[in-house]
């Protein structure tokens, strides 16, 4: 069994009486991409505040690979990397300056953090821009300032607070790839978003948060079914209403639809032998099966049937 | 806390940081200013009551200017060191991996050595100047007057520090800074025999004003340690209750 690298149990956090986190309880397991979805407020930037030791929590512990954040704070910081949501940093100093600054905070030495910087600068196609005040960078060369110093000391978490957000296409893919690069060299990666294609092309796992609760956390494959009370399009030729009927008792179809006089959808629970079990229901009926496709739903729709569920 | 995280926070304020020319200049200005009147205060030896009129206690009106005038440019130096960043969240960078107690600590070390470094330039130079115009070296008093000086600025350092990691933003920590002067000197100026001057680091500092009055002889070392003493302690106690603030504080 992989063993988790980031868990949180009962974590809160209350600004004055009103809880923006209530009891969340997450698992990120090593070397996961894990996405943390949520709208906005939902309590993803809180979350994220709290892994990365910015924010106190009010009740709940956070363990980051076997050390409590409560004791161990210092430790913790020296093995993740945080990416916060805005780039915020000081406009007089040029990129590597800050680089070499952020590396000797993480415990290097002045050479090294001089050779990781360039390094690294160079990995984020910052070389050129290197000796440039970031005053003057776009607002898409310090999100990538702001990964390159988060992957300063060989972090083995890397925490992202919406990387992508305001970028271009093209910065979106470079920072997709760079991410699932980092990835196979065997860094874990925790990113909150909100743009959820984003979050199914490059994940593996994914916790949705929603005003504050943690209301889902699974596999990507496995939430798209577990949210899906999927859609299974029949094609029958000589589809009688008894074989509807009869589809339509079993224990883990929702209810059947019928699309024209030889296509049926089909709504289902999801279920592993939801296919199999329709197929051979139909066929013992003396009907005979000429398509049979699951439609699994997207992330997108994932998601919106999650949070709809507590409107 | 950490000794080599606080180091290079002092370090890269020094060397980097994006208020350090800011500082030098009005430190600068306000070295200028002490020269000045170390330079005029055969001048204005007049206005002051002094024992002997041998030597001219050129330490005496440079020490004035530390204790009325210093104050305020500490306040102008040091009330937006946290709050700014806080302001603009470079904050989040820097304790998200470093301990919150060496970033308060590495701030405030950086303050002192500026502070410190400009009361050595104006020891030096007084000493020089008195040595050039035909009075004595007096090491001890130069000494003395360094001392002093740079633990009496470090109660303040650590007062508008304190005062910088409360606030939110820059605005609130100058407004709070003006009204804790101001406060501190209504303290001050509630008379003798009030015990609420105690709490302010102007007595302290006005306690040992008669060192520099050109009588050495009269120094009371017992109430001079104890000066000294109090104002390390008030130091400390400030400094503690910035990095308790800080602790506790939503980044």
């Amino acid at each position: 069994m992989i063993p988790d690298i980031i868990s949180t149990k009962g974590l809160s956090k209350r600004y004055g009486s009103q809880f923006v986190l209530n009891d969340v309880s997450l698992n990120v397991k090593n070397e996961d991409i894990y996405g943390f979805l949520g709208q906005n407020g939902a309590g993803k930037t809180t979350t994220i505040k709290l892994l990365s030791g910015l924010l106190i929590p009010t009740n709940g512990e956070i363990i980051i690979d076997g050390m409590d954040m409560n004791n161990e704070s210092r430790k913790i910081k020296k093995i993740i990397g945080l990416v916060p949501q805005d780039s915020s940093f000081y406009d007089n100093r040029d990129a590597l300056s800050h680089m070499i600054y952020y590396g000797r905070l993480k415990g290097l030495t002045k050479k090294d953090a001089s050779e990781q910087s360039n390094a690294l600068l160079n990995k984020i196609g910052l070389k050129q821009a290197k000796d440039k005040t970031v005053g003057h960078f776009s607002h898409g060369m310090k999100k990538r300032l702001g990964i390159a110093q988060a992957l300063l000391n060989n972090p083995r978490v890397l925490i992202l607070d919406e990387p992508t957000n305001g970028l271009d296409p093209v910065g979106i893919r470079q920072i997709r790839e760079l991410l699932r690069e980092l990835n196979n060299d065997g860094i874990t990666i925790f990113i909150s978003s909100h743009n959820l294609l984003e979050i199914q092309e490059i994940c593996n796992r994914v916790g949705i948060i929603d005003r504050g609760d943690m209301i889902l956390e699974d596999s990507i494959d496995q939430i798209r079914h577990l949210e899906s009370n999927g859609v299974i399009t029949v094609g029958v030729y000589n589809l009688t209403p008894e074989i509807i009927n009869l589809v339509g008792s079993l224990e883990f179809v929702v209810k059947t639809e019928l699309k024209s006089k030889d296509i049926l959808d089909v709504f289902v629970n999801y279920e592993e032998d939801a296919k199999p079990e329709i197929n051979k229901l139909i066929v013992e009926s003396g009907g005979r099966v000429f398509k049979l496709i699951e439609n699994s739903l997207s992330l997108e729709d994932a998601f919106f049937n999650a949070t709809k569920i507590r409107d | 806390m950490n000794l080599s995280e606080t180091g290079v926070i002092a370090e890269d304020e020094l060397l980097r940081g994006p208020k350090i020319k800011y500082l030098l200049s009005i430190s600068g200005i306000f070295v200028f200013l002490c020269l000045l009147l170390i330079h005029y205060s055969t001048s204005l030896l007049s206005l002051f009551p002094f024992e002997n009129g041998v030597n001219i206690p050129h330490y005496l009106i440079s020490y004035l200017l530390v204790l009325v005038l210093a104050p305020f440019v500490v306040m102008v130096a040091s009330y937006d060191f946290i709050s700014n960043e806080m302001e603009t969240g470079s904050i989040r960078y820097v304790i998200s991996k470093i301990d919150r107690t060496s970033f308060i600590l590495g701030k405030f070390l950086a303050l002192f050595i500026v502070f410190t470094f400009v009361v050595s330039v104006i020891a030096v130079m007084g000493s020089i100047y008195a040595y050039f115009s035909g009075n004595a070296l007096h090491i001890g008093e130069t000494v003395l007057f360094w001392i002093l000086s740079s633990l009496y600025l470090g109660c303040f350092v650590s007062i508008f520090l304190f005062i910088s990691t409360l606030s939110e933003n820059n605005k609130t920590s100058f407004l709070m800074s003006i009204v804790f002067i101001i406060i501190l000197l209504f303290l001050f100026l509630q008379g003798y025999d009030n015990y609420l001057k105690y709490l302010t680091p102007y007595f302290y500092g006005i306690e040992n004003i008669g060192i520099f009055r050109g009588s050495s002889h009269n120094v009371e070392f017992i109430k001079l340690l104890k000066n000294i003493f109090t104002m390390i302690l008030y130091t400390t106690l400030f400094l503690s209750m910035s990095l308790s603030a800080i602790k506790r504080r939503d980044l």
